[in-house]
């Protein structure tokens, strides 16, 4: 049961009536009275809630930052008219910020017998699966002086997927490739790389690709043409573990690895290459095996969807070998994880020989661009000590990453609105070198 | 964001969702709210058992002083009993007014308390004695005219209670000697009889009056239950409450509001008669608004935040324990070495471990900046650490401004 503000307010006028004729207990008595028997006659017309027959449709997954439309069809088996007001009620970072008041509520009048739709339009603000909580509907009665109230539960679950917001940088680095593949004009002459065919020589082309032994068996001078390797294998690791917990600006370093992790996905596909995924912290939290190019991008955003920041420790050694089992032949292997010294060299380096043996190892690693405010502090002690502090950590970062350069690693430490373009151009100068 | 269109058609739902046949309500049945009210229940009945079961217990009532039907130490049901083993009839009465009945006594304690009305029909009723205790100007101006209390005379107003000797005619305080007077004080004008004299005035005064006489007593002390033993208190008590077959015990009603002085006229006596119902009926109507603004539609949905730790939390904190510890040194090192390497690259000097050497390095730097002494380079780059917080702010300037003047000789 639930009362309006119009009774307040006849209650409130009834004063009126009272102090002016019949000041007693009797004139309060009979204003009271008639109030509340037409609450009572509000209750009894008021359509019921209880068989009220609910059910849900719309969106199921949505891009972060985009809007999903969850439709809730209201039937209303009773005689009597429906007047609802309806509250779909789900988790306060389902909607957009600062609407989650107005946006879950909704006024749906029914007709008896009918089925009406109410529209729920979602803007989550956080990655992962956002689910609905119940449906509260108040049947107002014929008055509108009180209603009836009641709970459904109709269960929904909408995905919200990571925002991939670095796909800007995509076209620009499938012009790099398509220069690559000799699709443009530009022809490109990498050692290692796979053969493609003869052409003639003409002004210009670097004398040492002529095929002097082909130019001998036509009347031209004939010179080899290169493509980048194809159908490479290539497996995107990410650590989840807790030093991707920490807060780079406004997000964890997990969701601009996983950036990272997407635009490198979308370019490899369309190079030809295969890639697969691992997430791993104590333990695989997911893993993409062997999607087909079309299914790819969104399998790993699915999956992605529901990654989460552990904050416990990584098992280095597990990760490698589940790594080692994903990767049977030579793979490049892209391990998005953090540079601090500790967890790296007593966890990862060690272990990077079973890696850099048979596969070529990227590591990518998230910087904090506070880290280069904190070193530019000057004027007082407080900041000094900072920028000595923030000097100190940048020089760790950079040792622990000498070391694993050394190991034949390439290093990539980038902040966060970069890291995803640099790991793309590191991935084409691999390609261009024939390093895959 | 309401939208209202006719519903999809039904063969779009996906299987094994909720279709119209299924029930999805939550609302309790019968049985499920008793099951969840149950422990509410039995929480209930155990609170009223107790309730009950402490009120029985604790039956006994709390008197005020000087009241006859009190056993307390500060009662005096004591006097009672002792007077009715007399063969005095005692009367416990709550109405002032009420006619003398044949020869009696009547004890008012709280004279005060009455209404000028309600003084003037005891004076009206001619009790045969009549015993004020404590009484203020508006009693004493009614009941015993010529006696007036001690602080108009310009004397003091009160006086401890403890034992006197009556020093006076009275047969009654002679008879009991030595007894536990004080309390208000008061003057015996020109016909009354003061005893237990303190200063110039008496805690007890009789004065005649028509055909009997009033007793004023500045205090009632010696009536209590836990002082009627002690001095002569029983026989003044006995002899001034039992000069008569019948003795009326007046018991005030301390709730009635004090008589004297002008009523204070609040807000709510400026308006008319008939608003207060009004007002009565706005309170309904309040309550009515509170039940309105209390439903909520539906429970507070709760959320599972995510663990919020920056990422540069670490550096922060070792930077506070750099200070805390007066560290210049360990500071101006990581400085020095940041530095160092930053004008290496600039000047083309190779790094060997991530650090340049430093012979190389200021080589180089006093091939830039000729002009610039090669001792204060070293010293600046690789001298001893700074001693206080002064001198490592200062490093940290130098630093800067050697950098720039590098890039930019």
């Amino acid at each position: 049961m639930a009362l309006t503000g119009r009774t307040a307010l006849i209650a409130a006028l009834g004063a009126l009536f009272v102090g002016l004729l019949l000041p007693s207990w009797v004139g309060i008595g009979a204003v009271t009275g008639a109030v509340l028997l037409a609450v009572l006659a509000d209750l009894v017309l008021a359509a019921p809630v209880r068989s009220l027959r609910i059910v849900r449709g719309g969106a199921t997954t949505v891009r972060l930052g985009d809007t999903a439309s969850v439709e809730l069809t209201v039937t209303n088996p009773s005689g009597r008219p429906l007047r609802a007001l309806i509250r779909d009620a789900w988790a306060p970072s389902a909607w957009r910020p600062g609407t989650a008041e107005t946006a879950s509520r909704h006024t749906l009048a029914v007709p008896g017998g009918e089925r009406r739709l109410a529209v729920s339009v979602l803007a989550p603000s956080r990655r992962g699966d956002h689910h609905a909580h119940r449906v509260t509907v108040r049947s107002l009665g014929p008055l509108g002086l009180a209603g009836r109230q009641g709970s459904h539960h109709v269960p929904w679950t909408v995905r919200a997927l990571p925002p991939f917001h670095s796909r800007k940088h995509l076209p620009s680095r499938l012009a790099r490739l398509r220069e690559l593949d000799g699709r443009t004009s530009v022809l490109t002459r990498g050692q290692g790389t796979e053969f493609d065919s003869l052409r003639e020589y003409l002004p210009g082309d670097d004398v040492r690709s002529i095929d002097w032994r082909a130019s001998a068996r036509r009347h031209t001078v004939a010179v080899r043409t290169w493509r980048p390797e194809r159908d490479r294998h290539i497996l995107v690791v990410l650590d989840t573990g807790r030093t991707s917990a920490g807060r780079v600006g406004d997000a964890p370093r997990l969701d601009a690895a996983l950036d990272a992790a997407l635009l490198l996905t979308a370019l490899a596909t369309r190079a030809g290459d295969r890639v697969d995924l691992l997430a791993h912290d104590a333990r695989k939290r997911a893993a993409v095996i062997g999607s087909s190019p079309s299914e790819i991008l969104p399998a790993f955003t699915n999956a992605m969807a529901l990654l989460e920041p552990a904050l416990h420790e990584t098992d280095m050694r597990s990760l490698v070998s589940t790594a080692l089992r994903m990767a049977p032949h030579r793979s490049l292997i892209v391990l998005l994880t953090g540079l601090d010294a500790a967890p790296v060299e007593d966890g990862l380096r060690p272990l990077l020989p079973l890696l850099t043996k048979r596969h070529e190892v990227v590591l990518a690693s998230v910087a904090d661009p506070h880290l280069d405010v904190l070193a530019a502090g000057r004027g007082t002690v407080e900041a000094v000590y900072g920028a000595a502090a923030a000097e100190r950590t940048r020089a760790d970062r950079r040792h622990t990453a000498d070391r694993l350069t050394r190991h034949g690693v390439t290093v990539l430490d980038a902040p966060p609105a970069q890291i995803a373009p640099a790991l793309a151009d590191t991935y084409l100068a691999l390609k261009a070198a024939g390093r895959l | 964001m309401t939208g209202t269109a006719p519903a999809p058609p039904a063969a779009e739902r996906a299987p094994g969702r909720p279709t119209d046949a299924t029930p999805t309500s939550l609302a309790p049945t019968g049985r499920g709210l008793a099951r969840r009210a149950r422990w509410y229940l039995v929480f209930l009945a155990v609170l009223l058992v107790a309730a009950v079961g402490i009120a029985v217990l604790n039956r006994g009532h709390r008197y005020p002083p000087i009241d006859p039907r009190s056993y307390d130490s500060d009662g005096a049901h004591a006097v009672v009993a002792l007077l009715e083993h007399q063969g005095v009839k005692v009367e416990l009465g709550t109405d002032p007014a009420a006619a003398a009945n044949g020869a009696d006594t009547l004890v008012l304690p709280e004279p005060d308390l009455l209404s000028p009305a309600q003084l003037r029909a005891v004076a009206a009723a001619r009790h045969q004695r009549l015993v004020l205790i404590a009484p203020g100007p508006a009693a004493l101006g009614v009941l015993a005219p010529g006696i007036r209390a001690a602080d108009e005379a310009g004397d003091a107003p009160f006086a401890p209670v403890r034992g006197t000797q009556p020093g006076c005619s009275l047969p009654e305080a002679l008879r009991a000697g030595s007894a536990s007077t004080g309390g208000m004080l008061y003057t015996s004008g020109s016909r009354g009889d003061g005893c237990y004299q303190r200063g110039h005035a008496y805690p007890l005064v009789r004065t005649p009056s028509g055909g009997g006489d009033v007793i004023v007593l500045g205090s009632g002390r010696f009536l209590r239950n836990d002082e009627l033993a002690g001095d002569g208190n029983a026989s003044l008590a006995l002899g001034l409450l039992g000069s008569q077959p019948r003795l009326t015990w007046h018991l005030p009603d301390y709730t009635a509001p004090v008589a004297e002085g002008t009523p204070h006229k609040s807000f709510g006596d400026y308006i008319p008669k008939g608003w207060h119902w009004a007002l009565y009926q706005l309170a309904v109507a309040a309550v009515l608004a509170a039940l309105w603004r209390a439903r909520r539609l539906g429970p507070v949905v709760s959320e599972n935040l995510p663990v919020v730790v920056r990422a540069a939390e670490t550096t922060e904190g070792r930077a506070r324990l750099y200070r805390r510890a007066k560290a210049h040194g360990r500071a101006a090192e990581a400085l020095r070495r940041a530095a160092a390497h930053r004008l290496a690259p600039a000047l083309g000097v190779p790094l060997q471990a991530g650090a340049p050497e430093p012979e190389a390095l200021c080589a180089a730097v006093a091939g830039r900046l000729p002009e610039r002494p090669a001792a204060d380079v070293r010293a600046l780059l690789y001298g001893p650490p700074p001693t206080d917080d002064a001198a490592l702010l200062r490093l940290a300037d130098d630093l800067d401004a050697l950098e720039r003047q590098v890039r930019n000789p």
